[in-house]
């Protein structure tokens, strides 16, 4: 089911397209930490590192 | 003497250097993945550096300046795809490659799809990639033209000699080195372009940038975003250099190593180019720097306002990302020639062939085509050919060599079709219409096909 993470990431990524609106940086740092999360996800993830 | 030709010369012997150190492998184990022994960090830095070519420093600041945060969405878009390709396919690739010798990438889908298949993927890849290298001789060129007053041509003879050079005497091990230093140079000098331009930044105004900090807006419109992250979400598969570098981490903990570092040099590279570009267009917005029209001239008029030192150093890192990318392309197609096409047993071939793809990439860019832009743009959409069949050695059991070499020939005929006629089926992006007929030909013609002796890996 490792798909769904990959699906989920990607329509997070998404967002930006239908939520936000503002003349700051939010789409920009809403877009890193989003980024930076799911490599913090992936590096932690003990189980996805071994061939099964 | 130009300061700048002093810094490419003691670069030229610095590379050279290591190179030969690294010098010495007989097999092609050795020689074109380090003999599976490379090391966490190196690897990391090797793949970063093959990843992020010139088009960082020059195209994607170029990209933010003039089209806003989406480009950094983009980018990031395709950072999240390889990441999570990565952390699933990269440990099973690996052991793969371990267990049954691959050295060459197009080896995985000849074991699956026979090595006709593998042939054939060699020589699209050689066809998709040879432009894509050319853009990079052509972009240092013009840079060493305009820093080093070097002409046009003794630019793309010099990095052509550099390229071939580092390849030819280090193999693997020597580019893989090279690039782990060439990588840290690259992150530096964004590192203090970044610092340096937003001490002249009035942050205050951000709201200037106005529709540049959301998308969608005039430029990044869904269907451009979804045109341009298709084939860049599945980079990690469908491009060669990159998928043969899951071959050289020396154990299961230096790939992870490899791929947590790998990530954590693309997000902060990324951040920094894309900060950059939208920098430079508040300054411009503010009066404080020039206006640029034509995007890819934003690095290059920053260069020239810059104190010299920095200049030569961010001018050199730009140097450095398209040589790590070009020689990285040039050792992977040589690997191909040798294991898929020639099926030699030694190295003689791969190393001669090192010298022959130089040379050609170079004819190629000194030729400078008008349409060498587009050429190289395509070669992400043809490599998605690869991706149904990388797929299927994992997930479907259906299928041989009648679905590798149909796959791979119509994905390749419909990306080149689409571009040259400039086509967009029911306005449809040409990269999505080849992705979807990849994989509807890849699941007819492995139905049609049936079992045979094929079985998921």
């Amino acid at each position: 089911m490792r798909w769904i993470e990959g699906l989920i990431a990607v329509l997070l990524m998404l967002v930006p397209f239908f939520a936000f609106k503002s003349e700051n940086l939010t789409t920009y740092i809403y877009w890193i930490v989003i980024t930076a999360a799911f490599l913090v996800y992936t590096s932690l993830d003990a189980k996805r590192w071994v061939y099964e | 003497m130009n300061s700048f030709i002093i810094l490419i010369g003691l670069y030229a012997v610095l590379g050279t250097g290591i190179a030969i150190y690294a010098r010495g492998a007989r097999s092609q184990e050795e020689y074109f993945v380090g003999g599976r022994n490379i090391s966490g960090i190196v690897s990391a830095l090797t793949y970063a550096s093959t990843t992020y070519s010139a088009f960082m420093m020059v195209g994607l600041v170029g990209l933010s300046y003039a089209s806003g945060v989406g480009s950094a969405g983009f980018e990031l878009m395709y950072l999240v795809g390889t990441l999570f390709l990565l952390s699933y396919y990269a440990p099973k690739v690996w052991e793969l490659g371990k267990e049954r010798g691959f050295v060459s990438p197009a080896e995985l889908i000849g074991s699956r799809y026979g090595s006709i298949t593998a042939k054939l993927s060699a020589i699209i890849a050689l066809i998709a990639l040879i432009p894509y290298t050319s853009i990079q001789l052509i972009g240092v060129a013009l840079i060493l033209e305009k820093n080093a007053s070097l002409s046009f041509s003794m630019g793309i003879l010099v990095v052509a000699l550099l390229i071939a050079l580092w390849a030819f005497i280090g193999g693997l091990r020597g580019v893989a080195w090279t690039d782990a230093i060439q990588g840290s140079l690259m992150l530096l000098a964004a590192i203090l372009a970044v610092v340096w331009v937003s001490f002249k930044v009035d942050f205050l105004s951000i709201s200037k940038l106005d529709g540049l900090l959301y998308v969608p807006n005039k430029i990044w419109t869904p269907k451009l975003f979804a045109a341009l992250t298709v084939p860049w979400f599945f980079f990690a598969l469908t491009n060669p250099q990159v998928f043969q570098r899951l071959f050289i981490p020396k154990d299961k903990a230096a790939l992870r190593k490899m791929i947590v570092y790998f990530g954590l040099f693309g997000l902060i590279y990324t951040v920094l180019v894309t900060f950059l570009g939208l920098e430079l267009k508040l300054m411009t917005l503010n009066g404080d720097f020039p206006s640029v029209s034509y995007r890819d001239d934003v690095t290059p008029t920053l260069l020239t306002i810059m104190p010299s030192w920095l200049s030569l150093l961010v001018a050199l890192s730009i140097l450095a990302a398209a040589i790590t990318t070009a020689n990285s392309i040039i050792l992977t197609l040589s690997s191909m020639i040798s294991r898929d096409v020639v099926k030699e047993r030694g190295i003689i071939v791969g190393k001669l062939a090192v010298i022959v793809l130089t040379v050609v990439v170079a004819l190629f860019a000194l030729q400078k085509v008008s349409y060498i832009v587009e050429l190289a743009v395509l070669s992400s959409t043809i490599l998605l050919c690869f991706l149904p069949l990388i797929l299927g050695v994992f997930h479907f059991d259906k299928g041989g060599k009648i679905t590798g070499v149909s796959t791979l020939l119509i994905g390749f005929v419909t990306a080149v079709t689409l571009s040259y006629f400039k086509l967009s089926p029911l306005g449809i992006p040409a990269s999505i219409v080849t992705f979807t007929l990849v994989f509807a030909t890849f699941f007819v013609f492995s139905l049609i096909e049936g079992k045979g002796s094929a079985k998921t890996i």
